[in-house]
């Protein structure tokens, strides 16, 4: 071969080289200016049933039992397959789902709850009053919520589709914590429950009510629901969240695990995945230039800082009051969090979107940024210049940033801080020893009840060891109310107590980004995936 | 030969014997706990302490290591904390994906490297050469997952040929096995095939200029012949080891191109367990790739002192 040929071969194999590295790093241009997203330049088109619809699931559940665990894996999954007695409307009101209705005695302590007749499980049978308490019987054991409730419940009677739950004394938050949307109160056959006992439910004990049923899980890899034909829908249309009227518009749905949000944007971008979860907000402006998918976004809870109460120097409320004059907090978000679509401000226990909830009462000290005042306090108190630990999770960038932030501005008004950042599953460890931290920095998604509030369970490692009477007394005068004006005069004093012990410091509300493909028609937002009433579009 | 065998294979032994003493230290002494973990961030001491016992964790560290060692001489890995599955149920599930990845890269990594090594050694005084040197470092110097990044870009992104992630078993078509298949095992082949297409070219340019090549060429054998017969074959011997560590290397390789290309094979199954602390899944994906790895080896000497009668071991 002339020496002539080969310096073009060569040639010609370089170039094509660079061609590749060009075509990989010119990819975000070729998405073009056009941003023919929305529905609106397309005239209304009647729901299609039928297909298959594969969404990226970004955390493998260890279990799809929803009553067992309250991580939001399992519940995403497992409500799709499973329904409650009552449950949660898109304004985050209780509403009968299996239940018809029910009716309490006039000294609120016996509830009689009707079940709507009819109702089919997955198997084919009908679910009775007996498969109603065998499942409540199970919550009350195996469920955070349901053990706490079962402390008030004297006893459970089930006579053909009506049940009666009698209480040994007043417990108003009873409906509240039975439509729980976290280790919820589903509904399931007796037998199961019964041998399933305080053990998660098998896969081939995932037998529900809901409108898709469970097919498989090849775990590591997917989990796959099929339509359920003899799903017994509701008929309200404008409850929405987790009751109404249901529609399996799809025949199939797989769960696909994807840890990788840039595989699964390059999946929506390719037709490989429908709808993908959990996408970085430093993400938001490649979604947000690509036509073919939309974002989606919901309110996922408040990131916080969370004092050890229990030894110095946060023992000292004159320290914890230091560390909130010290904290401007928009600039924490902001750094945090980049996107102000992804974050807000509000210093209430729940968020504004919970309106039975949320009171912005009590909330003045939220923004309370003054070093000045912070430098005081902290001359004030005992606080002896020994560092303070910040603990927080490497793993998620957001507690990261926030930390770094944190760091700085405690330094600035004369805190000594040392950062620990830990994996995951090492932070829980250390989590429970007040030796290892001092603060650490988590948030905590949307809870439905104020005794749900995890940051302020009493004297527990998640609370940062918080003692408080007062807190004590108004969980407990809530569940005695009956109004919700009364509830709501007590939703603004348990913000009050918040800030005038500081059990806690609130950064800011989160929001979470999903991304859907525009094929994905009339799907509505809430607190996670819900793929009932939605359907996909061949256009 | 027989005895050498028989020696090496008991030499294996020790050799798994520490590693699995290794691997139970690792994973028992790495912080963190399964029962936090079930459990979530609002869980009391008393459940944390309550399932920790259910699940054997309370015991000293010296029980739980001599309840494992014992289980595993009847064959017996222990189950999933998560799943409650048999540890060799779910290692055998996984495997599919794994071996059919390091199979196809395999096939690359040979179908690559040999043809190009003996067609630069052919044009050895050319500018090829020097072009085929840079080329192959650059194959081994590139990340893996950047590479993986970059040709799911042009052949996932910008040219959707080729599926972005995801994995087809066999049993569902050859033809969606190879087109989910494709890119990963070209990623996992690439930083090889310039490792071993390099060995090959050295191996042989040693052998080109050997008295017994001379004298072939002296007997006026054709030039294609003298390659291929006798000096391809000579430097076959030393890259027979490479290729050896290259398929455990490619072993490694997996657990990073599974979880770009999200294929749910061994590397996954390691990196989810070691997150989640499943602590027998964790030992027993270890112990099996360490035996695979020291199986492999083994079998490279073997297949050495086959390739090359010299090489006795008395």
């Amino acid at each position: 071969m002339e020496l002539n040929k080969i310096y073009k071969l060569a040639i010609s194999f370089i170039s094509i080289l660079l061609l590749i590295t060009l075509i990989g790093c010119s990819n975000s241009d070729t998405s073009g200016t056009e941003n023919g997203k929305s529905d609106t330049e397309q005239t209304i088109e009647d729901p299609q049933a039928g297909g298959t619809l594969n969404v990226a699931f970004a955390a493998e559940p260890d279990t799809i039992d929803w009553m067992y665990t309250g991580a939001s894996s399992t519940r995403d999954i497992g409500w799709h397959i499973f329904e409650t007695l009552f449950a949660l409307d898109k304004n985050y009101e209780t509403k009968p789902m299996i239940a018809e209705g029910y009716e309490v005695n006039d000294d609120r302590t016996v509830y009689t709850i009707s079940i709507r007749e009819g109702v089919k499980f997955h198997d084919g049978s009908t679910v009775t009053a007996e498969d109603v308490a065998a499942s409540i019987d199970r919550w009350r054991k195996v469920s955070s919520v349901g053990k706490i409730a079962s402390q008030y419940i004297e006893s459970v009677k089930a006579t053909e589709l009506t049940i009666e739950i009698e209480l040994n004394e007043v417990y108003n938050s009873l409906l509240v914590d039975m439509s729980a949307p976290k280790s919820a109160l589903m509904i399931i056959p007796a037998e199961i429950a019964e041998s399933a006992g305080e053990q998660p439910l098998k896969p081939d004990q995932l037998i529900g009510t809901g409108p898709f049923k469970f097919e498989k899980w090849d775990r590591g890899n997917e989990i796959v629901l099929t339509k359920f034909e003899d799903y017994s829908a509701r008929t309200e249309e404008d409850w929405g969240g987790l009751t109404g009227k249901k529609v399996a518009y799809f025949d199939q749905i797989n769960f696909k695990i994807v840890k990788d949000p840039q595989v699964v944007v390059n999946g929506l971008k390719t037709n490989l995945y429908d709808y993908g979860q959990s996408i970085p907000p430093d993400l938001y402006t490649v979604v947000e230039s690509t036509p073919t998918i939309d974002p989606v976004t919901y309110i996922n809870g408040y990131s916080i800082i969370t004092p050890d109460k229990s030894e110095a120097p946060f023992d000292d409320l004159k320290v914890r009051q230091a560390l909130n004059y010290a904290l401007d907090k928009k600039t924490i978000a902001q750094a945090a969090y980049g996107n102000e679509k992804f974050y807000s401000f509000d210093g209430a226990l729940f968020v504004p979107e919970q309106t039975k909830l949320y009171s912005e009462k009590g909330t003045d000290m939220y923004l309370a940024y003054n070093t000045n005042k912070a430098k005081d306090l902290l001359e004030q108190s005992d606080y002896n210049g020994k560092p303070i630990k910040i603990m927080y999770a490497n793993n998620y960038d957001d507690y990261k940033n926030i930390s770094e932030v944190v760091k700085q501005q405690l330094e600035a008004v004369g805190f000594k801080v040392e950062l620990v950042p830990y994996e995951w599953a090492t932070y829980l460890e250390k989590w429970a020893d007040p030796a290892n931290w001092d603060l650490v920095v988590i948030g905590w998604s949307t809870r439905f009840s104020p005794n749900e509030l995890g940051m302020l369970s009493l004297d527990t490692s998640s609370s940062g060891w918080y003692q408080s009477e007062r807190w004590e007394n108004l969980i407990a005068q809530y569940s005695n109310v009956t109004t919700d004006a009364e509830r709501k005069e007590i939703l603004g004093e348990m913000n009050q107590t918040v800030y005038d012990e500081l059990p806690f410091v609130k950064i800011a509300n989160e929001s979470t980004l999903d991304i859907k493909s525009t094929k994905v028609k009339d799907y509505d937002s809430w607190i996670g995936q819900r793929f009932w009433n939605t359907w996909k579009s061949d256009k | 030969m027989l005895q050498y065998t028989i020696r090496r294979f008991i030499s294996v032994i020790p050799v798994m014997f520490i590693v699995s003493v290794i691997v139970f230290l690792l994973v028992h002494l790495t912080p963190g706990n399964p029962a936090y973990l079930i459990l979530g961030e609002d869980s009391s001491q008393e459940s944390i302490k309550q399932l920790e016992q259910q699940l054997g964790l309370d015991k000293p560290i010296v029980v739980q290591f001599f309840d494992w060692i014992k289980n595993i001489l009847t064959g017996d890995l222990g189950q999933s904390i998560y799943s409650s599955e048999p540890v060799t149920q779910v290692i055998f599930d996984r495997f599919g994906p794994t071996f059919s990845l390091m199979l196809l890269s395999l096939i690359f990594i040979l179908v690559i490297s040999i043809p190009i090594a003996i067609f630069v050694v052919a044009m050895r005084k050319t500018i090829l050469d020097p072009i085929f040197l840079t080329i192959s470092l650059l194959g081994v110097s590139i990340p893996e997952f950047w590479f993986a990044i970059l040709l799911v870009l042009a052949f996932g992104v910008t040219f959707p040929i080729f599926p972005v992630a995801g994995y087809a078993p066999i049993a569902e078509g050859v033809f969606s096995w190879l087109y989910y298949l494709i890119l990963p095992a070209f990623v996992l082949a690439a930083v090889e095939v310039g490792l071993i297409a390099r060995m090959l070219r050295d191996g042989m340019l040693e052998s080109i200029n050997q008295d017994y090549t001379r004298t072939v060429r002296a007997k006026g054998v054709r030039e294609s012949t003298v390659l291929m017969k006798h000096v391809f074959a000579n430097a076959l011997i030393p890259t027979t080891t490479v290729v050896g560590t290259a398929v455990a290397g490619l072993l490694g390789g997996t657990v990073i191109i599974e979880t770009l290309f999200t294929i749910p094979g061994i590397g996954q199954l390691l990196i989810d367990s070691i997150y989640r602390r499943d602590y027998p899944v964790i030992q027993g994906v270890v112990l099996i790739i360490s035996a695979i790895y020291v199986l492999i080896n083994l079998l490279v000497d073997l297949l050495y002192a086959f390739l090359d009668p010299r090489i006795r071991y008395d």
